[in-house]
């Protein structure tokens, strides 16, 4: 410190002595300037504390040692909260139902993040919803090789887009139908193992295997002595630098609980498709996304249906969304289940203000044309926020 | 085969293929085309630069595209600007890329800003509600010459950790690339002399490495606070104190909207100044020399007019 100071002055008393060429003064004008940055640059270092990895002397680094009390590892933490208001013109009698006038937390998540160790990353999301408590997601990550990771823990499982998706995260306020009614309420949310391999293609391509515990609606691996598979295959193109196209396939296979005979296998097949548009420049201001997922289950009776949903961002705290929904139970395959052939058609419309990253209110209309029930129109209200650690955005 | 023969053939084979390990270009990602332009300049042809962030691009909202997973999971070096500048995409980038060599510690990991002395740190607590803020300080270090001497230094050290063979290479590409730098600060600062301690009205914090290099004075910012957009209220504030202190010039970066800009600049008879904040930023700006060319030729313009 000392040295470079007075080598500084050194400098600056050369610079004043000497009356030699242009030259030379510039170059020691251009010393001194790269001198003073050093000097500033180790002064500001060593004043900096603990988020520089270089030891400090500070009073609480040392006193940890004596009490054990250090917040220098607690995990990064954030609080996502969503409040909702619902009106809907059908079912007021009916106390069961999932759609009700009124208002509610619709979820509260809490969310930890942190390196467990040099070999491990975890993560730990806890959803609160109404009276319930729930482990929405537990994991243990391990980067094993360049290309390679592994998981384990209770996650949303890869299957499609939208099942990946966390309440705070989902492009609508409600889930699409197909994840609804095929899926079930909570979604593929499973205990298991998986691993994902990057393919060495000239575009992003991912392959991830997984093996779960299978304990939902649709499968019941114990019962069986059994698991549940899948495979998720997700390539992401970037076609200019403005517009990507991602295209994914999944495939899940597992034993249910209808022990009689040809059902007691439930398949489920999945596709998406989706565009995203960010025009140069103008990032801030507009996006155009384009996302449409098709899913299909056999078990004792096939279901399908498809969503498409389009999402525009017409200012910088302003989008506009559409959302087509079919979903439909075939009237050929009805037999044995015990459940009623259906059609259901949901339109939906959304209008979101967001006047940060961190908050958004929503408004969404429903109308359901459905066969088993009564046409239904809902309005949707929703607060969206987070406070906390800054979460990295998925794209 | 006699022992010394298979000696002999081993020596061959190595001395064949030394000089292509040698010459093996190095994968370099960098977040922001600034960063990638001192790369090119110190790395030469034994670089292969990828960049994430175009310099038309507000760095603040990229997008953790999986396209950019992958040049992260190709890459032997990842250079980032840090600061926060990039907190909402590079964490799921480097998650996403799976690339264990450029993992924070590792030798392939390289934060730029650790050898920057960051302005407009804030002090005392900082929270939300304070808008957009940069706990770290403010990241757009790059906008005074004078870091990019400190910037070129610590990316031709790591490249020189990373390939010692070619030490020599970057030493040299970084001894040429100081001196053109050099000689250009001085001639910057030369031209931009006569307008010392005049005032100007900017959009966001885009300009405070800059303004400070000239000594030329921000009067205040347009947005209310980081990355909130003004109110009526804030405009007219503004509008008072360009009249009263008789500021003309606003200047903001031309990934913003203009409007606002607009705005104060009819009610005040200013003038909106739209420039590029980064190498990329338009056409001409193609590297990091020509960025201040560009920045200085329209403020010494824009400043002579009034």
């Amino acid at each position: 410190m000392k040295s470079l100071k007075v080598l500084l002055l050194v400098l600056a008393y050369a610079l004043i002595c000497s009356n030699a060429y242009a030259e030379e003064k510039q170059y020691f004008q251009n010393r001194i300037d790269k001198l003073e940055n050093r000097v500033e640059e180790l002064e500001s270092e060593k004043s900096r504390n603990s988020s520089s990895t270089q030891f400090s002397r500070g009073l609480s680094s040392s006193s940890s040692t004596a009490t054990g009390v250090s917040r220098t590892f607690n995990p990064a933490i954030s609080v996502n909260g969503l409040l909702l208001g619902t009106y809907t013109d059908q079912g007021r009698d009916d106390s069961s139902r999932e759609v009700k006038t009124g208002m509610k937390i619709q979820e509260v998540e809490l969310r930890f993040t942190a390196n467990i160790d040099s070999y491990l990353h975890g993560d730990l999301t806890i959803a609160f919803e109404g009276d319930e408590v729930e482990i929405e997601e537990i994991i243990a990550s391990l980067l094993a090789t360049n290309n390679l990771s592994f998981r384990i823990g209770k996650f949303f499982t890869p299957f499609g887009k939208h099942n990946q998706l966390h309440t705070h995260a989902f492009p609508f306020i409600d889930a699409p139908l197909i994840n609804e009614e095929i899926l079930g309420e909570e979604g593929i949310n499973e205990v298991g193992v998986g691993a994902a391999l990057l393919l060495p293609t000239p575009w992003f391509s991912e392959i991830d295997l997984l093996m779960l515990e299978g304990e939902n609606d649709l499968f019941n691996g114990p019962l069986n002595d059994d698991f549940l598979y899948m495979i998720h295959l997700k390539n992401l193109v970037e076609l200019t630098d403005e517009l990507t196209a991602e295209l994914g396939g999944s495939f899940a296979y597992g034993r249910n609980d209808l022990v009689n005979g040809a059902y007691n296998s439930t398949k489920l097949f999945g596709a998406d498709l989706t565009f995203k548009w960010k025009p140069s420049g103008r990032e801030l201001y507009r996006t155009l996304i384009w996302q449409t997922e098709f899913i299909q289950s056999s078990r004792d009776v096939d279901k399908k249906g498809f969503y498409s949903l389009v999402q525009y961002q017409f200012a910088r705290r302003w989008w506009a969304q559409g959302r087509y929904d079919f979903f439909t139970i075939p009237r050929d395959t009805v037999g044995g289940g015990g459940e009623v052939a259906q059609d259901k058609n949901r339109y939906a419309a959304l209008v979101a203000f967001a006047p940060s990253e961190f908050s958004a209110l929503r408004l969404q209309y429903n109308f359901l044309d459905q066969s088993a029930a009564e046409n239904e129109h809902q309005v949707l209200l929703q607060l969206n926020f987070t406070f906390g650690s800054h979460p990295a955005h998925k794209y | 085969m006699k022992p010394l023969r298979s000696i002999k053939f081993i020596i061959t084979v190595f001395c064949f293929l030394y000089p292509s390990i040698a010459l093996a270009t190095i994968n370099v990602v960098a977040t922001t085309q600034d960063i990638a332009s001192i790369v090119k300049e110190v790395g030469g042809p034994l670089v292969k630069v990828n960049v994430i962030a175009k310099g038309y691009q507000d760095p603040h909202v990229i997008e953790a595209k999986p396209s950019f997973m992958l040049k992260v999971n190709r890459a032997d070096l990842l250079v980032y600007q840090g600061l926060e500048l990039e907190v909402g995409w590079l964490p799921m980038l480097i998650q996403g890329g799976r690339n264990k060599n450029v993992l924070p510690g590792r030798s392939g990991h390289l934060d730029v800003s650790s050898v920057i002395t960051p302005m407009e740190i804030p002090v005392g607590e900082v929270d939300r509600s304070m808008g957009d803020v940069h706990p770290l300080g403010n990241p757009h270090y790059h906008l005074d010459p004078g870091n990019g001497l400190l910037m070129a230094d610590i990316i031709s050290d790591r490249l020189t950790q990373l390939d010692p063979a070619n030490a020599s290479a970057y030493k040299t590409n970084l001894e040429n690339f100081s001196k053109r730098l050099k000689d250009k600060i001085m001639a910057w600062k030369t031209r931009m002399e006569k307008f010392q301690g005049m005032k100007v009205i900017t959009y966001h914090a885009s300009w405070s490495y800059l303004l400070r290099f000239l000594s030329i004075e921000s009067a205040g910012t347009i947005e209310n606070r980081p990355g909130i957009p003004a109110s009526g209220r804030h405009l007219s504030e503004l509008a008072t104190i360009m009249k009263q202190t008789n500021i003309k010039i606003i200047l903001q970066a031309n990934y913003f909207e203009k409007e606002y800009s607009n705005l104060l600049a009819g009610k005040t008879n200013g003038e909106v100044v739209v420039l590029p904040v980064s190498v990329g930023g338009v056409e001409d700006a193609g590297d990091y020399i020509a960025l201040f060319d560009i920045l200085i030729n329209k403020l010494e313009n824009t400043f002579s007019k009034i």
